[in-house]
């Protein structure tokens, strides 16, 4: 009995360093922004002073609020449908369509998920520059003409989200790839017999049996994506032009570290929070209780 | 390019069907599809090749000759420039102690967490394992302003150990390792405990060699990460000489591109070659690993 206990004390004692390390930079920091977002403070006043839910009032009246959740929405739309469609659909492809080559293509395409968005930023500000840059020049002949992307509503995102999607494709892809090898191929060789057109495998098959993988990898692109695409932002168009390619979490970085306003800042984090707990509460729904469960 | 997803669609395109049969498990469409998937690649691997390319240009050739991949006139220049504009030696250092450090600290408090969550049995374990997890829902922004904070308060903003201190445990390899640990039969562990051996010793001598190659990817993923972190070190490193490689590099980027094109291209090629390195030594282990992270368990 007394050994039970000690070995109940030691498990715990072997937490703690990875406890501790969440606890003060994790744990105490949720709740000091909660905290902060209902106090007007710039980091330098001594005094804090508090106004309730004024910064959320402040927050959700701003016309740029509305401007940059819409932007928001832009991104997650655009991030799923390259980074979550397109990789499941790769993914199919490569477990159940192509088979040579499929261990290149896969080592080949999650190259980009190591290299540094930074170094992504800065050499798609060059290829795809409207003037100099390789593709601008490619497509001169043709009569097309890039859009001078960093500066117009609309393809800032769209540029933005190309870059991000480069690093992060290769991610998703591995991991949707796992979430269909537990796909029987059986069932997949016996559709073919029939003649069940790919699409119909695809969406009637593969799809279904790989749900679990696929709502998670659906989560954590927005959940990640808005996260990832935050680098692009800063260092390309810093939200710019006129707030177009702010999000909510650049919103969030804007207030805190360019205007010092940490009240409205962490207002705009809890928010960002609100949104991704809500992801986490589908999750749950349909993943951990599980409607199709692929294992 | 139209993705036809039906067979059907892909032999009216092409009109033939060349490869066909020896490991493809479908044949139909395969060849489209191998088209469309060398194509892609190509597009992924192009900025690569681009900035290797670039960075032994010198400067005229670079602008003028931007879609030749292979240089008319092979030069250092771009590098030698980079050692003359940047403190790069120690920016270089910089990164490689930030990294090293946050990897020796996360892989040795996954560890010892991920053997706490599988081999000991006490009140609270499945609260403290999901709070652990749901971290990873937790967005930066949330975190940004009171990290800042404690770590100014502390003196250690402009200091590259302002930027390792709040990141010394991560669940993601606590949740990596302990997928790997729950392979080892408990009894193997039990017998050991019996035998009085200290849990340090058992860790060390019986887990340790059973895991050795997730604590090698988890431990190459945890680096990789590190080394291209921008987020936290750019709020926390104020002057050149603490810089790390992407907070210089960023120097060179503007929505116009810049003047120094071939430099540009010399730090990003410097930036991305340890990773690259790395990568292309251990990318089973890597790919391996990260396929692990979607797995629920």
């Amino acid at each position: 009995m007394a050994d039970q206990k000690k070995q109940s004390v030691l498990g715990y004692v072997f937490l703690i360093p990875s406890l501790a390390a969440f606890c003060v930079f994790m744990f105490y920091p949720l709740f000091y922004t909660v905290y902060l977002s209902f106090f007007d403070w710039n980091m330098i006043q001594p005094q804090k002073k508090f106004v309730g839910f004024q910064n959320y009032v402040i927050l959700l009246r701003a016309p740029n609020t509305w401007k940059i959740l819409g932007n928001t929405f832009w991104y997650i739309v655009i991030l799923l449908i390259l980074n979550w469609a397109l990789p499941y659909l790769v993914s199919f492809v490569l477990s159940f369509v192509v088979g040579r080559m499929r261990g290149f293509y896969k080592s080949a395409l999650f190259l980009p998920s190591i290299i540094s968005l930074v170094v992504g930023s800065i050499l798609y500000t060059w290829i795809l520059n409207p003037v100099s840059g390789p593709v601008a020049i490619l497509l001169k002949p043709l009569g097309i003409r890039l859009p001078f992307w960093t500066k117009t509503d609309g393809w800032v995102i769209a540029g933005l989200c190309i870059i991000t999607t480069w690093k992060t494709f290769g991610y998703n892809l591995i991991v949707l790839l796992a979430g269909i090898s537990g796909v029987s191929p059986e069932v997949i060789e016996a559709a073919r017999l029939d003649n069940v057109p790919l699409r119909r495998i695809f969406f009637d098959i593969v799809v279904p049996m790989s749900s679990a993988t696929g709502i998670y990898v659906f989560i954590i692109t927005i959940v990640q994506g808005l996260q990832y695409v935050f680098t692009p932002i800063k260092v390309i168009t810093q939200g710019g032009p006129n707030y177009a390619s702010s999000n909510l979490i650049y919103m969030s970085y804007h207030n805190a570290f360019t205007l010092f306003k940490t009240g409205t800042a962490s207002a705009a984090s809890v928010l960002t929070m609100l949104l991704f707990v809500i992801l986490l509460l589908l999750e749950f729904r349909f993943v951990e209780r599980g409607v199709y469960y692929e294992n | 390019m139209k993705l036809p997803l039906d067979a059907g669609g892909m032999t009216d395109r092409d009109g033939n069907s060349k490869t066909q049969g020896t490991g493809e498990t479908g044949s139909a469409g395969a060849a489209g599809w191998h088209v469309f998937l060398i194509l892609y690649t190509c597009l992924i691997l192009f900025p690569i090749a681009f900035a290797v390319s670039n960075s032994f240009k010198t400067s005229s050739d670079a602008y003028n000759t931007i879609l030749e991949l292979i240089p008319r006139r092979p030069t250092l220049d771009g590098y030698r420039q980079v050692f003359a504009k940047l403190p790069f030696v120690r920016i270089a250092l910089n990164t490689f102690l930030i990294a090293a450090s946050v990897t020796a600290c996360k892989t040795l408090t996954s560890l010892l967490a991920a053997y706490s969550f599988v081999f000991f049995q006490y009140r609270g374990k499945k609260v403290l394992y999901f709070l652990m997890l749901i971290t990873m829902f937790v967005p930066f922004t949330v975190t940004m302003i009171p990290n800042y904070l404690l770590i100014t308060q502390m003196g250690l903003r402009d200091n590259i150990w302002g930027v390792a201190l709040p990141q010394m445990a991560d669940v993601l390899g606590i949740f990596l390792l302990r997928q790997a640990m729950r392979g080892i039969p408990k009894s193997l562990i039990e017998a050991a405990k019996l035998d009085n051996i200290p849990d340090l010793k058992i860790m060390k001598d019986i887990i340790m060699p059973l895991v050795r190659p997730a604590v090698i990817s988890t431990g190459i993923i945890f680096f990789i990460n590190s080394w291209n972190e921008y987020v936290w070190p750019v709020l926390i490193l104020k002057s050149v000489e603490h810089y790390t490689l992407p907070l210089a590099l960023q120097m060179y980027i503007s929505a116009e591109g810049g003047t120094d094109f071939p430099l540009a291209m010399a730090v990003s090629v410097l930036t991305m070659l340890i990773p690259l390195v790395l990568y292309l030594i251990f990318q089973k282990y890597i790919i391996s690993i990260f396929a692990m992270t979607g797995v629920k368990g």
